[in-house]
């Protein structure tokens, strides 16, 4: 009796000390920088910075053209998403798209944006492919294909990138049992997968998809890289214009940067909001459903070609990204390079490379073993976790340098690790959590009733149950620090060089051929954390049979 | 009476050698100060033959005087004087993290009027010597420099083209705007407030405008409406028949050189006399590449390096700028192989270079830059007008 409440008094202060760590952790790497962002944000008191910003001629122009990249980017890539879900799932199709699905995942938004410059410019490969039909010896001057004045191109990029973060968020909803059956049902009763997904699965997955949705929103708010490369620029997008402020030393341009750096968080707000009432008028439009059967022959013919248009623009923005790095010499309209070689690769620093894998691996290592954590012995519904993930991504940098500054850490290896942690952090949770709480809580309860205290349960049992999704948040993490542009340069002090800023002080420089190698190098590297991942887990359930 | 001649001569004498003696041992304190030390030089790097001259650089004072110099490769120089002043406002007065910066105009007025540099000292490097004074090397956009930052080299706005598109260049500003008439979406210009669009700016202003006197004063709003009103006329009808009607805009000079090379335009801009010789050597612009000025001249300058007030490694930084200064770093820096930046020093210090087609004719008049002040009245201007 006695020996039983002791080792419960024992369990208990492990469990204490192991919440402590959970707390602290996220204390140091959230609370501290949304603490710093209040004086930035007292900014919004002051009258006279709300009139500059209003005053300032780009910033109307620049508003819309920045909601309507962010909102109509948002809403495709969760229609296209969908789409691709109800229209392959289950089928060999699908499994091809999963197959493909890490790739596109892991190729940073910046890399991806360049390739695709590389194939649609007016001096794209496109354009060279089709100009000795119509003996073009130089780019048509009608053509405006990127950087064009509605943000098309932009806005396209965005599309089809996050088209592939949602359906990998949806891969995992839909696996689930009762989702499966109610399709097998409908199906049973007549009706199409295409229109079973829309009308049954749809509006159920849509309340899982909130988050992830607004976390597609605020990043096509506040992305700055893929805007600076593919946005047009008279005006650019407001996350732009605001990164540009803040680099500006004049304080009135600074102010006009907090405040838009407020408005960016406004329009978020707003956007969630108007898309909660866009939630609630479908679901009260869809409570009642016809149960008309529709007609999918034509979905069905169009279907195949379907998922070339979404995978096709990566492979070939990649292929042209490996080309341009390999080309030697490449005048328009040449359809290949006329030479090829090394002679790049050769000049190519590896310094970078090397920070960015040891910056991305630090990044893991602490915020791994954290958020599981967290998940156990800290709260595992807390909103203001994903802050980062919401708040756009400039004036929580500039709280981050702030903090730096005054302890006198800024350019050094380890705030930048830090910095990174703010971003890292919040995606393992989110790619954890669901997992975790799907997880069937009896394992847990049986091992516990067998006399394993909480720590054992978790180290025994549960967490090697969770592997697949671990190493996939793993992955994610260090896809994410990998691909930090703004943390990186401004805590950094631009002494921290890695591939991403690379790549992005060398768009600015123009050469093609370097340009593509670092952002070959970009894209290569969380590929790599996923191809280690995929394989980790595989042999790991090679091992234990019976593991899914 | 001869023998106080005498005395006075050798009072003289004596007082100069002391003088330059002590200058010598204070450079040798200096330099010996500079030992080890780590030099931070925030400097532009999206130039590749930039970015391997540095790190030439960096070896050469590694070797010679146990300097460790790091590139910190920045997009843009404001950046560097907003983090300097940052430190400033958070206390930092010591262990900054800026050791030297590359710089001028607009950027170098705001450092010094914040009395965020160091110095004077780029006088007292022993370099100095060598440096053409006749060149604006103590003026920088109508600021004077004061000892506060040192010349590394100079710029002239100079036009590229290609020979087989493009036989007899414009040589004025109403040239160049008729050739846009008659090849219409083949003529743009980086976006201001970039700095090779602002420059470009700058230079059809001088090129339209009647009176370049008011332009070196510092800008007043009446002056202002009236001297620039021809600009935004030209501009106006330039935009028409520009690239993309004049909706939008390269982002850099490096940028336009690409669409060059693509065919996209016709003529391209550096602020590099021997920038296209470069661009041929790298393959990144075809053999027919040449450069081209307007008959009146084309707008130039120097460019510097400054010291931050709370630089960590101040000596070494200015034993690093004075390597910098030298002929052998100079001339190797003028090689059109490696980086082909113009030098600031005498031209008898410098080994004579071959003649290259594909840089600006000598004979193109360098214009003096306005007044810092119009830097930011033009930008502010054209963005209110074309911006959005």
């Amino acid at each position: 009796m006695r020996c039983l409440s002791l080792a419960n008094t024992n369990s208990q202060s492990v469990d204490r000390g192991l919440s402590f760590i959970a707390w602290l952790g996220v204390l140091l790497i959230l609370g501290l920088p949304l603490l710093g962002l209040i004086p930035i944000f007292m900014v919004g008191l002051q009258a006279k910075a709300w009139q500059l910003l209003w005053s300032d001629p780009q910033f109307l122009p620049a508003l819309k053209l920045t909601l309507f990249s962010a909102g109509i980017s948002t809403l495709w890539s969760l229609i296209l998403a969908c789409a691709l879900v109800f229209l392959f799932y289950p089928s060999k199709t699908w499994q091809r798209l999963q197959q493909q699905l890490p790739i596109f995942l892991a190729i940073p938004h910046a890399a991806f944006a360049i390739g695709l410059v590389f194939l649609l410019a007016p001096s794209g490969w496109l354009v060279r492919l089709v100009s000795p039909l119509f003996a073009w010896t130089a780019p048509p001057t009608w053509l405006t294909t990127t950087q064009d004045p509605y943000a098309l191109s932009l806005s396209l990029a965005l599309t089809l990138k996050e088209t592939w973060f949602l359906l990998w968020v949806m891969t995992g909803l839909i696996s689930q049992e009762w989702l499966v059956k109610q399709s097998l049902i409908a199906k049973s009763l007549g009706y199409s997968a295409w229109q079973a997904g829309w009308q049954i699965l749809f509006p159920q997955v849509l309340k899982s998809l909130a988050w992830p949705l607004l976390a597609v929103f605020a990043y096509g708010l506040s992305v700055v890289d893929m805007a600076l490369i593919l946005g047009p620029s008279t005006p650019p997008s407001l996350a732009v214009l605001a990164w540009q402020w803040f680099a500006d030393p004049d304080p009135i341009q600074q102010l006009k940067a907090q405040v838009l750096a407020l408005v960016l968080v406004g329009l978020l707000v707003l956007g969630a909001g108007g898309a909660y009432l866009a939630y609630k008028f479908l679901t009260a439009l869809w409570s009642k459903p016809s149960g008309r059967r529709q007609r999918t022959s034509v979905i069905r013919f169009l279907s195949p070609w379907f998922s070339y248009l979404l995978t096709l623009p990566f492979w070939l923005s990649l292929g042209l990204l490996l080309l341009w790095s390999l080309a030697d010499s490449w005048f328009f309209p040449q359809i290949v390079p006329s030479r090829l070689g090394f002679a790049t690769w050769q000049q190519a620093e590896l310094e970078p490379l090397l920070m960015t894998l040891w910056i991305a691996t630090c990044s893991v290592l602490i915020s791994l073993p954290l958020a599981l954590l967290w998940l156990e012995w800290g709260k595992q519904r807390q909103a203001y976790l994903y802050l980062p993930l919401i708040i756009p991504a400039l004036p929580f940098t500039a709280a981050q340098y702030q903090l730096a500054l005054l302890l006198k850490l800024e350019g050094s290896l380890s705030a930048v690790i830090w910095s990174h942690l703010a971003w890292v952090l919040p995606y393992i949770l989110l790619v954890l959590t669901g997992a975790y709480q799907r997880l069937d809580t009896r394992y847990l309860l049986t091992a516990k009733t067998l006399g394993y205290n909480t720590w054992q349960a978790c180290l025994y049992i549960k967490w090697p149950l969770l592997l697949r999704p671990i190493m996939a948040a793993a992955a994610v993490g260090f896809a994410v620090s990998v691909a930090q542009y703004l943390p990186t340069a401004f805590i950094g002090g631009g002494r921290i060089e890695t591939v991403t800023t690379e790549a992005v002080s060398l768009s600015s420089g123009g050469n093609r051929a370097t340009l593509a190698v670092q952002a070959v190098l970009q894209a290569l590297l969380p590929l790599f954390a996923f191809m280690t991942a995929t394989s980790l887990s595989r042999w790991y359930a090679r091992q234990h049979p019976g593991l899914n | 009476m001869h023998f106080r001649n005498l005395s006075l001569v050798s009072l003289v004498l004596v007082s100069s050698f002391s003088l330059t003696a002590q200058a010598a041992e204070d450079w040798a304190k200096i330099e010996q100060a500079a030992k080890g030390q780590t030099v931070y030089f925030n400097a532009w790097g999206g130039g590749e033959n930039i970015n391997q001259y540095i790190d030439w650089a960096a070896e050469q004072a590694q070797q010679r005087y146990a300097i460790t110099v790091k590139h910190v490769k920045i997009t843009d120089a404001a950046e560097v004087v907003k983090r300097i002043q940052t430190e400033q406002q958070a206390g930092r007065t010591s262990d900054g993290s800026v050791d030297l910066i590359w710089v001028n105009g607009e950027n170098f007025s705001t450092l010094k009027r914040g009395q965020l540099l160091y110095g004077p000292w780029a006088e007292q490097l022993p370099n100095w010597v060598n440096v053409d004074t006749k060149k604006p090397v103590q003026q920088d956009f109508s600021e004077s420099t004061d000892g506060l930052e040192a010349p590394w080299g100079t710029a002239q706005l100079t036009f590229i083209a290609d020979r087989n598109k493009l036989a007899t260049p414009p040589d004025s500003a109403t040239a160049l705007l008729k050739f846009a008439q008659e090849n219409p979406g083949r003529v743009t210009y980086p976006k201001p407030p970039s700095f090779h669009g602002t420059t470009f700016l700058k230079q059809l202003l001088l090129d339209l405008s009647t009176d370049s006197a008011a332009l070196s004063k510092p800008v007043d709003t009446e002056q202002f409406t009236k001297l620039t009103q021809p600009l935004w006329a030209y501009l106006d009808e330039l935009h028409k028949v520009a690239w993309q009607q004049g909706k939008s805009f390269p982002a850099s000079d490096a940028e336009m050189h690409q669409k060059l090379a693509d065919g996209e335009l016709l003529i391209s801009l550096s602020f590099n006399p021997n920038e296209a010789a470069s661009l041929v050597a790298a393959k990144r612009l075809p053999e027919s590449a040449y450069s081209f000025g307007f008959k009146k001249g084309t707008i130039g300058n120097v460019h510097f390096l400054a010291i931050p007030f709370n630089a960590k490694a101040k000596e070494a930084a200015q034993v690093f700028a004075n390597f910098l200064l030298s002929p052998e770093a100079q001339a190797h820096k003028a090689d059109l192989k490696v980086w082909g930046d113009p030098s600031v020093l005498l031209a008898n210090k410098l080994p004579q270079q071959a003649a290259n087609p594909s840089v600006l004719p000598a004979d193109v008049p360098t214009l003096a830059e306005p007044h810092a002040s119009w830097v930011e009245a033009l930008e502010k201007e054209w963005i209110k007008r074309y911006g959005s």
